[in-house]
């Protein structure tokens, strides 16, 4: 097998990399230029709302070098779980991003989009046959789970990108899929040893996690040989080491021998890293053990209500050494004001932070006693409707303001506001409420592809 | 008598998907990471009360190539869920760091 290269630019798609070490990853004429774009990290906002939490100017600043230099050069290029959390929305908004650089640049490249957003339908089904178990702590999925959720996407394996790549695609925009599945797909289909292709895969797929110095995201490329694999940075001013490399199966997994996913498990306790030169890292001994059933994670979240926030400070030394009692009387004041608004308790949450105690580690605070000068104030209303939220927040905003205390002496008001106007409506909220796993008879049993000609491309400059 | 944090190079944590907290320990060298290892305090016992959670649900484990010790534990509220006061897990590494280490 001729030695298979792989080009990360970045941990997500918007985090951006530096242009020097990417036309030095380009000029090593990788096979791939890929970039995940996923995360669950920001929270379920951004599935629930099928929204991006990178910038569309980002998003496009890094995928418009990724493209042009892909077609220019014959490379193709990978996004996988396009807007962050891969639901249709996002692919559909990562869609737009690409239609917008190729009508600019007068491209026309074949594009492959990869849907994997799951039909209610079918989880429905699935449910029924008992095909969905939970993945970690939650509990059994109900079929009220399956239809308070906004949006629920599979995280797809290398089948989806492995289809794309034989039909000839010279990019793909995907939908969910697991992080790693996007640099093993290749390797895989073209007969690398699954436990090194898995292994680099899960190693680059953050980007310059792998690299020192550390400053900032950045490219890194994958070099995959029949019996081992080498980890190098683009920059040439940076190097991989083996601390790093070795580090980075620790990063966000719950067990770092063991790393899941559709079709098997990447086994890494006989991993050895070794130093080959002073950028790059060579790593052989990755097994990959097949799984008998093929299953995809499910991601959902539901929506919850409607926030609206306010932030203030507190220096008033005699109102922060009676605060806890403070805030105990503004909620039962809130609690008559808002109910003479016909608004019942059952509408709303109020959580009140004070940043400086305790606001972090709650109850859990190891230093829960410190001296205290200063307090920052986060008053978190989640409302039933958008209205219920703005009354409740503007409700308490003028009890913390203007409530009274024992010795009160700033009695025209009890907090320093930044600003004008002071509430700030954050919009719909949503928790995750699906986290499961789902088996597949076949891979692609979840995997919608759809193809854009160069044709339909070439129509897009109009 | 030292706290992890004076002899760790690294008290990391972080989600493991929406579900979970991973904490990790590393350290600069064999010597230092071996001790810790070995000593045991790093045990369910002592950190399933910082992290409000019970013994059988701390998972410890040891990672030798990175001179590295993994905590996971589940998160008492979903990430971003209402009540939850850190959407990714990056600050929940604080009680590890102030654990007394035997001499």
């Amino acid at each position: 097998m001729p030695p298979i290269k792989l080009m990360a630019t970045t941990g997500i798609l918007g985090y951006g990399f530096t242009e020097e070490a990417f036309n030095a990853g380009v000029a090593m004429k990788p096979d791939l230029i890929a970039c995940d774009a996923g995360s669950s990290d920001p929270g379920p906002h951004y599935l629930g709302s099928g929204t991006a939490f990178v910038s569309r100017a980002a998003a496009k600043r890094d995928l418009e070098l990724m493209v042009t230099a892909g077609v220019a050069n014959g490379i193709p290029v990978m996004i996988g779980s396009a807007g962050g959390s891969g639901s249709d929305a996002q692919v559909d908004w990562t869609l737009d991003i690409l239609r917008e650089i190729c009508a600019e640049n007068d491209i026309a490249p074949k594009v492959a989009v990869i849907r994997t957003e799951q039909s209610k339908d079918l989880l429905h089904k699935k449910l029924a046959a008992g095909k969905i178990s939970p993945l970690g702590p939650i509990g059994e999925l109900t079929d009220k789970d399956i239809d308070d959720a906004s949006r629920v996407v599979a995280m797809m394996g290398p089948e989806g990108y492995q289809q794309a790549l034989n039909e000839g695609a010279d990019v793909v925009i995907a939908g969910r899929g697991t992080d790693a599945a996007l640099f093993a797909a290749l390797p895989l289909m073209k007969g690398a040893d699954p436990g090194l292709a898995w292994h680099l895969a899960k190693i680059i797929e953050c980007g310059a996690q792998v690299v020192e110095p550390r400053e900032g995201q950045d490219c890194v490329i994958g070099t995959i040989y029949d019996d081992h694999f080498t980890v190098e940075p683009g920059h040439p001013d940076r190097r991989c080491t083996v601390t790093r490399v070795s580090a980075h199966t620790l990063y966000e997994n719950p067990e770092p021998y063991r790393l899941k996913e559709p079709d098997g498990t990447l086994v890494t306790d006989h991993c050895s890293f070794e130093q080959l030169e002073e950028r790059v890292v060579k790593v052989s001994g990755s097994r990959y053990e097949p799984a008998d059933q093929y299953t995809v994670k499910l991601e959902g979240a539901r929506p919850v209500g409607f926030r609206t926030v306010f932030i203030a400070g507190i220096r008033d030394p005699i109102l922060i050494d009676g605060i806890d009692d403070f805030v105990t009387s503004c909620r039962a004041r809130i609690a008559r004001d808002v109910g003479a608004l016909g608004i019942e308790p059952a509408d709303f949450t109020l959580s009140v932070h004070l940043y400086g105690k305790n606001a972090v580690m709650g109850e859990l605070e190891p230093e829960a006693d410190g001296p205290i000068h200063e307090l920052g104030l986060l008053l978190d209303v989640l409302g039933r409707t958008e209205d219920i939220s703005r009354a409740v927040l503007a409700k308490s905003r003028y009890a913390f303001l203007h409530t009274d205390f024992p010795g009160r002496m700033c009695i025209s008001g009890n907090l320093a506001i930044p600003f004008s106007p002071s509430d700030m409506h954050v919009g719909a909220v949503y928790e995750f409420n699906v986290w499961h796993l789902m088996s597949c008879d076949d891979p692609m049993e979840c995997v919608r592809m759809e193809w854009i000609e160069p044709e339909e491309v070439r129509s897009w400059r109009n | 008598m030292a706290k992890l944090m004076d002899i760790a190079r690294v008290v990391r944590g972080k989600n493991a998907g929406a579900l979970q907290l991973t904490l990790d320990v590393m350290f600069e060298d064999e010597e230092t990471y071996r001790k810790v290892r070995d000593s045991g305090v790093l045990s369910p016992r002592t950190i399933a009360p910082l992290y409000g959670v019970t013994d059988n649900e701390v998972a410890i484990i040891p990672f030798d190539v990175a001179k590295a010790i993994k905590i996971t534990v589940p998160r008492r509220i979903r990430s971003g869920s209402p009540g939850d006061t850190d959407v990714y897990g990056a600050q929940q590494h604080v009680p590890l760091m102030q654990i007394d280490l035997p001499d």
